[in-house]
């Protein structure tokens, strides 16, 4: 019983990372109607970015490297944007999936040529720190985790819901011609959603970077997975159910480690999202229903 | 031919069809007019199946609907024309009707296993037929996204008319055209009735519905407010009222 | 020369694999599950000719029919789920199938070695062809031979009635619905001989490589598969071939001066294709 609680609770603040990046494809898919096959080669593409800072400056402390990783992915974000939906015709909506895919695997060859292929260590903080609540420890690190991916959703929502490029993201998801009739630049605000999610994805990454304390390339591949579950259980374009069903899957994911060991541990995942295909395929916060 | 009885249909708060009772005789030309948002299509969408309703039973010749699919509607002899044309653009006009012939009789004719393979003889002259009806014969092989509007509108009737209904329910067919095509559709109307085919006519344009229908029935907010024949619904003040001053005939 | 053979049996291979997705994409399904289809075709079959002794022909119709069986499966349940949300749930479903064959280990003893597929390290000795001697050009005929028949066959599906009616389903569902096709029946039939030509792919691929291992169906190849009939567009089946013939050929011959870079350039390469020639390959203008 200890056990499962612990996992539990390790799994939902691990979790908050899958929360960003089902956010991320979230996001994207309810702005553009599109899923941006790259986001999470993109976001562990931009952990790695935040290494390179060491290279420039060797002793750098962890936050510099997670801040670097967090600017990297809002560039990487903005290349993706350029060259898979900027000049693709959105009415060709198979030719933009397919240059996500491509752009998915250029970031992972482009990682795995820079590094030659190996694993890189990844710098964390707090790692030394247990807090103890009665017999469950609270690893310091995951906490940290769960606090900046949370102090990054709530910079979202106040993004989305206090500002004015907040409110013209909000209206081009809504209505995107009617929108563009009323000045707003619908180019421009597709361009940011990228950045903004960019960034998220890239502070992600650097999250996992460093919890789990190394960074592979092989990531994104299993993260792309999870992170398109996350975002279908949570409903395509809600954020709060991205939220919830990271924690979810986090929390499971790491239950299922727990009885079943590793290499069977992902197969649960799937089936948790063939559960949630069969019984509420809107996902948990589904789409108010429209009219035709 | 087609019984309606207190048929509702709700999207979350609004009700677009709000206990309607219709009647629509064999062999008539029956109108259903009202102003924008009134539950028009609605009422075609709910009768040919594309949502289910909220209350009400729908009977057609004398057989309740209940929650039949929309295809086997289409194969109990009930078709539709769409208000915005949704012809199938990327295939040539031959292959639209093609796909459409999915009355009883040409399922029938194909056989089990030949059905989904090619057509028979007398089903290519049907096509040839309903082509040459509605003066499209040379079009036959060109994609249908690159007929004209009107080649498009009289598409998208031959498309219903290839799967042999019995009931025809057009939805706004007159929608942008001038004086003389409405007159043609006018006649093309009544060449189907002669045809044997009982017509549901969905519209705004007064000029097709007065000069064709037999009878009209009027809806607003989802209610039925007045029936009667064409001189009686022209000069009944709630009909008026509804339309605000509408078209005039 | 049995270089260029090997080329011709992995074009071959692949070409099988797209139009495996050609013909669920002509529905407006985007299926990512084909690797799917085509590792449980490589599987049943692999085990049927080493583990039961079987003859190749039969041993790919079985494949042939386990790919057509599991797709069916996943064509019912895939109805309820529409457009990019069934990328995602085939998406997952592929991944659970390679999974799956990750964690599988049957083996039974030959002689004094084990065979059949052990979990992670794969599924080795799948050696029919070199134990019956065909020779490397044989296998290639006899691959082609598959690759022409369904070829034959989509060509004459794309002439017939099904055929306007798999596009008229994926162009405009209630348009079609309301001209009474029956949704059901078309979506699940498409996904159905899709996995069956998949499974045929998975059978002839896991005997002319001979070892077949979890990552060779892994979400890489799920989007090769559709990748290939997207590029080449979807208007013809030639596209699909034109495709595979540009891929890897160009891949394979062109770029081998460039080593290691090829992956890079891969990707790339997609993304550039995509936005210079967005409707594929072999489209028709007007069409």
């Amino acid at each position: 019983m200890l056990d499962f609680v612990q996992a539990v609770s390790d799994g939902v603040l691990f979790g908050a990372t899958y929360a960003l990046i089902g956010i991320g494809f979230t996001l994207v898919f309810g702005v553009m109607h599109k899923i941006n096959m790259a986001y999470a080669a993109a976001s562990i593409g931009a952990a790695y970015a935040g290494l390179l800072l060491l290279q420039v400056m060797a002793g750098a402390p962890p936050w510099a490297v997670f801040a670097c990783a967090f600017l990297a992915g809002g560039l990487l974000g903005w290349l993706v944007y350029l060259a898979c939906f900027h000049f693709i015709p959105l009415s060709h909506p198979l030719a933009t999936l397919m240059s996500t895919v491509g752009m998915l695997l250029l970031i992972d060859e482009v990682v795995v040529h820079a590094t030659d292929g190996m694993p890189q260590s990844y710098p964390a903080m707090f790692d030394d720190v247990m807090l103890h609540a009665g017999e469950f420890t609270l690893r310091g690190d995951l906490l940290l985790v769960f606090g900046v991916c949370v102090v990054a959703m709530a910079c979202l929502l106040a993004l989305l819901y206090r500002t004015r490029l907040g409110l013209a993201t909000r209206a081009v998801s809504q209505q995107p011609v009617a929108a563009q009739l009323c000045g707003i630049q619908v180019a421009r605000v597709n361009a940011m959603t990228f950045v903004v999610t960019g960034l998220l994805g890239g502070l992600a990454g650097a999250m996992i970077g460093a919890s789990v304390g190394t960074l592979s390339p092989l990531l994104s591949g299993p993260l792309t997975v999870k992170g398109l579950i996350v975002t279908v259980i949570g409903g395509l374009g809600s954020i709060p159910g991205a939220i919830v069903a990271g924690l979810l899957v986090g929390g499971f994911e790491n239950v299922f480690q727990l009885y079943r060991g590793v290499t069977e541990r992902d197969l649960y995942v799937m089936l948790l999202l063939f559960v949630f295909l069969v019984f509420r395929p809107g996902g948990i916060f589904a789409a108010r229903a429209g009219r035709d | 031919m087609l019984e309606l009885k207190g048929v509702t249909r709700h999207f979350g708060g609004v009700r677009a069809v709000d206990g309607l009772d219709l009647v629509v005789p064999e062999g008539s030309i029956f109108g259903l007019i009202g102003p924008n948002g009134s539950g028009k299509s609605t009422t075609v969408n709910v009768v040919t199946g594309l949502f289910p309703l909220t209350a009400g039973t729908i009977r057609f010749r004398g057989e309740t609907l209940d929650d039949l699919p929309t295809h086997r509607r289409l194969q109990k002899g009930i078709a539709r024309t769409f208000q915005n044309i949704r012809l199938f653009g990327r295939l040539t006009v031959w292959q639209n009707l093609w796909v459409a012939q999915n009355s009883p009789e040409d399922r029938a004719r194909r056989g089990f296993i030949a059905r989904w393979l090619g057509g028979s003889r007398s089903a290519r002259d049907e096509i040839a037929q309903l082509l040459e009806f509605s003066g499209l014969a040379h079009k036959a092989d060109e994609p249908a996204a690159s007929l004209s509007f009107g080649e498009q509108r009289r598409l998208e009737l031959a498309r219903a008319l290839a799967a042999r209904p019995k009931l025809l329910l057009l939805d706004e067919p007159a929608a942008g055209m001038n004086s003389e095509e409405i007159a043609q559709l006018r006649e093309r109307i009544l060449a189907l009735r002669e045809r044997g085919i009982t017509i549901l006519l969905i519209e705004h344009v007064m000029e097709l519905v007065m000069g064709v229908t037999d009878r009209i029935a009027v809806l607003n907010f989802g209610q039925k407010i007045a029936e009667g024949a064409p001189a009686e619904i022209q000069a009944d003040p709630a009909v008026r009222k509804a339309y605000l001053g509408g078209d005039s005939a | 020369m049995d270089f260029y053979f090997g080329l011709i049996q992995l074009i071959g291979v692949h070409t099988l694999l797209g139009l495996s997705a050609y013909i669920v994409l002509l529905t407006g399904q985007v299926t990512l599950a084909q690797a799917a289809f085509y590792a449980i075709g490589a599987y049943v079959s692999g085990m049927l000719t080493v583990l039961a002794g079987w003859h190749i022909v039969p041993a790919l119709g079985v494949g042939a029919l386990a790919g057509a069986v599991a797709a069916c499966a996943v064509g019912f349940p895939a109805l309820r789920v529409k457009g990019l949300m069934l990328v995602i749930a085939t998406l997952a479903f592929g991944e659970g199938v390679r999974i799956f064959f990750f964690n599988f280990d049957y083996q039974i003893a030959k002689g004094d070695i084990k065979v059949g597929p052990l979990g992670g390290e794969g599924f080795r000795q799948i050696r029919f062809f070199p134990e019956n001697g065909w020779t490397t050009l044989e296998v290639m005929l006899f691959i082609w031979a598959f690759v022409i028949a369904v070829m034959a066959l989509l060509w004459w599906f794309d002439r017939s009635r099904y055929g306007a009616v798999l596009r008229a389903v994926g162009e405009d569902e209630v348009a079609a619905q309301s001209v009474g096709v029956n949704l059901t029946a078309v979506k699940v039939s498409a996904m159905t001989v899709g996995g069956a030509i998949a499974g045929i792919a998975g059978s002839l691929y896991a005997h002319y490589t001979t070892h077949i291992e979890h990552s060779n169906f892994n979400v890489l190849v799920a989007t090769f598969a559709i990748a290939y009939p997207i590029v080449g567009g979807l208007q013809s089946v030639f596209g699909t071939l034109a495709a595979v013939i540009f891929v890897q050929g160009f891949l394979i011959e062109g770029l081998r001066g460039l080593g290691d870079w090829r992956n890079l350039l891969f990707g790339a390469l997609i993304v550039l294709a995509m936005n210079l020639r967005p409707q594929g390959i072999f489209w028709r203008r007007g069409a």
